[in-house]
């Protein structure tokens, strides 16, 4: 427990050391705030506020989990990793404290863009809502700052991971319905939008914020809130189990990881290494 | 070996196809300065990552205190200190921070944390420089608070992968002769990895590898004795009359230099001693040298070890 708790704030001193991070994170809820404003004014979408803004947040919880949760591969590469794992703190620690850093500055952003929102007039109906939505926020970080160490702990080499990096945010932002509608893609991207675990946090966390978790099954698929596929139905709750048990795994995978694979050579082969390879 | 606290047996350790280290087999020796010499890319930085249990390994056993390396990985991790040889500290946490993280890594607890790291900065005289980034301070600074770092749990044994690399002078000899008062007064058995030969000297036993295998495994004093004859340097104003009494005591010998110097191998100081009372009138000058170590490791490796 103590390890976990010095290596979250270890991890959260380091985001709020790195000025122009920490700046981001306060300009950015104030970008959404133009941005939204800008489509309120110009849509005649119903609810547009809640709409946009449920697929804002998740993006970027996204974003930032993942950000925070691959700085890992700097202490990889730096080789303090390696000073932690010569350690004799449990390896399952090591990955629970750095998930728990990355959710939390995750989660303070999107809880600052939530307030912005807010501001603009953003209200629910039930007195529910808001307390999921933090629980949401803070599950969609656990899972996506998982899957974020699990590919800096398997990468482990800060070049290639760049280029691992934007290949595999670029689809995942872009096929999961909220800068582009599911619909308006073909065929074979919607299918490829269903493997993607964004699809369902972005679809469940819309629903939960629009307060939509109770409509009929048909409504939900013909806003996006739910899935057809080859006659099965996603539903919302379906789609936050997919989510839940795909962070679960990527934990896992981490954990394994951090135990089995060999940090003793980072900094110097890692570097010399790609040299060659490139 | 009456009380060995860390057996290697048969370690092999691959990358890929190839084997950075073949079948190496020693024994250290409780409370002992181990010293593990040999040329670059030699595989002392390899055999010491699967001690202290961050790599694996193909196959062999190791143990230290007891305990295999290979099974019960976080008992041999709570009994051993390691300073790498790159470095591994957090760069941007201050040099208290560090210590501080390290003290929770080990379960220390708070006061204990506080009290040691204020202990081992005045150790390596880094007290003035403990609010400062570790990232920020010096190569030789980085060091330094490495060393202090690998003390704050007072581990059994001590790993330290060429770790006076990048110090100076004086902080060097500190630096032993605190590593020194730790094994005498607390025991703590030292494993070192080195470049520098007057470090080795202090070492109870020295293993020399190359090219992954433990070409020799001895005390200082054995490996000179055995390796590194004693040398005579002998200026004569006859030389003719000095190369036929060199030739009749059998002693090996080669002429150096322009002003007719001849360096003499010492097999034994009894045919010296005859030799000298016999050529007397003619030295003019002449001098006699301990083999070092160096001349040790230059024997057996074939290769001149800052080269
Ligand atoms: N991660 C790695 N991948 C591939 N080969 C490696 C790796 N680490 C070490 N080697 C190789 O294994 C051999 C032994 O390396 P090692 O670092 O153990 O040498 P060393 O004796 O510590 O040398 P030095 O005195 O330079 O520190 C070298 O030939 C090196 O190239
Ligand atoms: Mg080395």
């Amino acid at each position: 427990m103590r390890v976990i708790g010095a290596l979250w704030l270890r991890n959260v001193r380091l985001f709020a050391r790195n000025r122009v991070q920490l700046l981001l994170l306060f300009i950015m809820p104030f970008f959404y705030l133009y941005l939204l404003s800008a489509i309120f004014k110009s849509t005649s979408v119903s609810q547009p506020i809640p709409y946009v803004l449920a697929g804002i947040v998740m993006i970027v919880v996204f974003q930032t989990s993942l950000n925070i949760a691959t700085s890992t591969i700097e202490d990889i590469v730096s080789g303090y990793m390696k000073e932690v794992l010569v350690s004799p703190v449990r390896r399952i620690s090591i990955v629970v404290g750095q998930i728990l850093s990355s959710t939390t500055v995750a989660a303070f952003q999107a809880f600052l863009i939530l307030a912005v929102g807010y501001a603009l007039g953003l209200t629910y109906t039930s007195m529910v809502t808001p307390i999921a939505i933090a629980g949401f926020v803070v599950l969609a970080g656990l899972v996506f700052s998982s899957f974020g160490l699990w590919l800096a702990a398997s990468v482990r080499n800060s070049q290639t991971f760049q280029i691992v990096s934007v290949a595999v945010t670029t689809p995942i932002t872009f096929l999961c319905g909220v800068y582009v509608p599911l619909s308006l893609l073909p065929e074979g991207l919607q299918t490829a939008a269903l493997l993607n675990p964004m699809t369902y946090a972005a679809a469940f966390f819309r629903a939960l914020s629009l307060e939509k978790l109770s409509l009929p099954a048909d409504e939900l698929v013909a806003e996006q809130l739910a899935f057809r596929f080859h006659g099965v139905l996603i539903t919302p709750v379906t789609g936050l189990i997919i989510l839940a048990v795909f962070g679960l795994i990527c934990a896992m995978l981490s954990a394994i990881a951090f135990t089995r694979a060999d940090f003793s050579a980072m900094n110097r082969s890692a570097i010399q290494k790609d040299v060659f390879q490139q | 070996m009456t009380d060995p606290i860390i057996v290697v047996k048969d370690l092999v350790k691959r990358y890929g196809s190839f084997t950075a280290v073949d079948h190496v087999s020693f024994e250290v020796e409780r409370g002992s300065i181990f010293g593990f010499l040999g040329p670059n890319g030699a595989g002392k930085s390899s055999t010491i990552h699967a001690l202290c249990t961050i790599s694996g390994y193909a196959s062999g056993v190791l143990t230290i205190d007891g305990i295999d390396v290979g099974r019960d990985k976080d008992g041999a991790r709570s009994r051993i200190g390691v300073v790498f040889q790159d470095c591994t500290l957090d760069p941007k946490m201050t040099v208290d921070e560090n210590l501080h993280m390290h003290g929770c890594f080990y379960g220390m607890p708070k006061a204990l944390i506080r009290e040691r790291s204020r202990f081992v900065l005045e150790l390596v005289d880094m007290t003035d420089w403990r609010k400062a980034m570790a990232g920020s301070l010096s190569g030789g600074m980085k060091r330094r608070v490495e060393i202090a770092r690998s003390l704050m749990h007072m581990p059994q044994v001590l790993f330290l992968d060429e770790p006076t690399t990048g110090l100076d002078p004086r902080t060097r000899a500190e630096m032993w002769a605190y590593i020194d008062k730790l094994r005498r007064e607390r025991g703590i058995t030292v494993f070192l990895t080195t470049h520098y030969m007057d470090e080795a000297e202090i070492c109870n036993r020295i293993a020399i590898i190359d090219k992954g295998k433990i070409v020799a495994l001895d005390s200082p004093s054995s490996l000179k004795k055995r390796y590194a004859a004693d040398k005579a340097t002998i200026a004569s104003r006859d030389p003719e009359a000095l190369e036929k009494l060199l030739e009749r005591h059998g002693m090996s010998y080669a002429s150096a230099g322009a002003d007719g110097d001849y360096l003499i191998q010492v097999e034994d100081q009894a045919s010296l001693m005859e030799l000298i009372s016999e050529h007397r009138t003619s030295i003019g000058r002449m001098e006699v040298s301990r083999g070092t170590l160096n001349d040790v490791y230059l024997e057996i490796t074939g290769k001149d070890i800052r080269g």
